[in-house]
């Protein structure tokens, strides 16, 4: 079971776990990538961290680290500039990106640990509209691959050098994040199955649709499941989403929700293509 | 060809009619009714009980006549208008060159809420206009509020008398004016909740949490805190600040109100009719209308308000 939700701290997350964590101060960031990087080898995987710094400033950031020196020695540890780790330059392209955290991930294996966790501060990867927009697609699909694979991500973002909407749009495709970053979320639970978490309403009437279409999500055997177990809200706008994603993807859309007002509101309005099923 | 006082009328021929006693009521509707049979016309008849009784037993023969239950009818405006379009609709892709539809409107004197069924009466010159209807609404002024007939009279073109006239409304203004503004009683204590500027999902956190110590079942909970959201989200995106929402309840019921500073929706079928535009958060306020006990809107000194309740009236 991943971890999902909003969460005050990045300590405990396990092998498959993907939080997305905007922060405002610098040195909190390099404080949970520590605690992150320390749970990640404690668990056996094999820790990167991932800025845009050189060797030197990256390796002083995990001072406070214990065992870092060690870790660094024998491989355990290891630093990636940005620019080293997201070779496609600026704009990223996912699926080559996942490829490359996918053979990074079957790499650590073959050494004999037990997958790999990434601490990333990613911002330089989202800095322009395009570059944001390929991101959170990736995000999307990276997070596939983490819901099967041993592979854990934090990904860090500066709130003061983007904007709000740019997180909210970068946190929704992780099935976990700090506080105040998105107000749902859309994540993998396992390679094949997708989660919908939170509250969707005026706040996500844009965001939402976006993310459907970031996600790219796939039917299988014409049905487009949801888990929506963790679904708080929805407003009668994100379920119109839905049914156009359905009508985009030529399945039926299947919401598994507690929510009873989800079926009343899709039988009262005849919202087309979207079943209501409890959870 | 159409028959009676509807004969050279294109579309909706909407009538009102008062009277004072079960007499005048059978003087009114029996001929109305009977010159419909003889013509052939689809005849409806959705009153309530006690009229749908005087009716049965003093027309001489009631086939042909499609008695529908008033208290379904009218359950709220909402259903009556999807209810009467989809019947109405029927008979015109038949070909009929006329319906006659009598009703009981309900109105406080019948107990129910009369803010949203003013509107609908408003709203029927339109939302009916398509087709080739005579509609009769008779009030029974032993029951129906002085306010009530004002609102009466406005919203309907034609009016019948009991001697068989049928004229022309002088008065006739469905849109002059919204419906006089009726304080729920809850409203005249302070609110249990005042907020300033919420967001939607603060609203909605505010009303279920005064929703919990009522008796209400968790529909009526769910529909009245997805109308507090609708109405915060509607008055952020359509109205002006500030967008206040406050909460009043008792141990039956909960009353929820939502004001902006803006001049409220242009359109006075808002919340009865779904609304493509999303643009107008119309289907917010129509799914509002078809969920909640009683839905009701006025504009003073403060802005626009809308109001919902859960729970008895």
């Amino acid at each position: 079971m991943r971890t999902a939700g909003v969460l005050d701290a990045v300590r405990g997350l396990g092998l498959h776990d993907h939080v997305c964590w905007p922060y405002d101060d610098p040195a909190d960031f390099r404080r949970r990538a520590v605690e992150f990087l320390a749970d990640g080898l404690a668990l056996g995987q094999r820790a990167w961290y991932v800025a845009d710094s050189d060797d030197e400033v990256m390796r002083g950031h995990l001072d406070e680290l214990p065992g870092a020196a060690e870790a660094l020695e024998r491989g355990a540890l290891q630093l990636h500039p940005i620019g080293e780790t997201y070779r496609s330059g600026q704009v990223v392209t996912p699926a080559d990106q996942v490829a490359a955290y996918a053979a990074a991930t079957d790499q650590a294996l073959a050494d004999g640990y037990t997958g790999l966790r990434v601490a990333a501060e990613a911002t330089p990867m989202v800095r322009t509209e395009a570059s944001l927009e390929a991101f959170c697609r990736y995000e999307h699909q990276v997070d596939r691959y983490m819901a099967g694979r041993p592979f854990a991500a934090m990904c860090a973002y500066d709130r003061h050098e983007l904007s709000e909407e740019a997180i909210g749009n970068l946190a929704c495709m992780h099935p976990a994040s700090g506080p105040d970053a998105a107000p749902f979320r859309l994540y993998a639970t396992s390679a094949s199955e997708v989660a919908l978490a939170g509250e969707l309403d005026l706040d996500s009437r844009e965001r939402f649709p976006a993310a459907l279409r970031r996600a790219g999500l796939r039917p299988i055997g014409g049905e487009l499941v949801l888990d929506a177990s963790e679904l708080d809200f929805i407003d009668h706008r994100a379920l119109f989403a839905l049914a156009r994603e359905g009508l985009r993807t030529g399945s039926e859309v299947v919401l598994r929700t507690a929510l009873s007002s989800a079926a009343r509101l899709v039988e009262l309005l005849g919202v087309p293509g979207v079943r209501v099923e409890a959870a | 060809m159409r028959t009676g006082a509807a004969r050279d009328h294109v579309g909706y021929f909407h009538e009102t009619a008062f009277y004072r006693d079960d007499d005048d009521f059978l003087a009114l509707v029996v001929p109305f009714l009977e010159e419909g049979l003889r013509a052939g016309e689809p005849t409806l008849v959705a009153c309530g009980a006690a009229n749908e009784r005087l009716l049965r037993a003093a027309l001489s023969d009631v086939r042909g006549v499609t008695f529908l239950p008033g208290a379904d009818q009218y359950a709220r405006p909402t259903e009556a208008i999807l209810n009467y379009r989809r019947m109405f609709a029927d008979h015109a892709a038949a070909g009929v060159a006329q319906i006659r539809v009598i009703g009981d409107v309900p109105h406080p004197g019948t107990g129910a809420p009369w803010d949203w069924w003013a509107r609908y009466e408003a709203a029927a010159n339109r939302v009916f206009g398509e087709f080739p209807l005579w509609g009769l609404c008779p009030y029974d002024l032993r029951t129906t509020p002085a306010e009530v007939v004002d609102d009466v009279l406005r919203t309907h073109p034609h009016v019948a008398r009991p001697d068989g006239q049928h004229l022309a409304n002088p008065g006739f203004d469905p849109f002059g004016r919204w419906p006089a503004w009726r304080p729920h009683p809850l409203q005249s204590r302070p609110p249990r909740v005042e907020l300033l500027d919420p967001s939607p999902a603060e609203a909605r956190r505010a009303v279920e949490r005064v929703c919990d110590g009522v008796a209400l079942g968790e529909d009526e909970r769910d529909d009245i805190v997805y109308a507090a959201s609708e109405a915060v989200t509607n008055g952020l995106c359509h109205g002006k600040p500030p967008v206040r929402l406050r909460v009043w309840a008792d141990a039956a019921r909960v009353v929820v109100a939502v004001t902006d500073g803006g001049p409220g929706p242009e359109d006075p079928l808002v919340g009865l009719v779904p609304t493509e535009d999303s643009a107008s958060g119309g289907l917010g306020l129509w799914i509002a209308h078809r969920t909640c006990r009683d839905v009701a809107m006025t504009h003073d000194e403060e802005g626009y308000t809308i109001r919902f309740t859960a729970g008895v009236l």
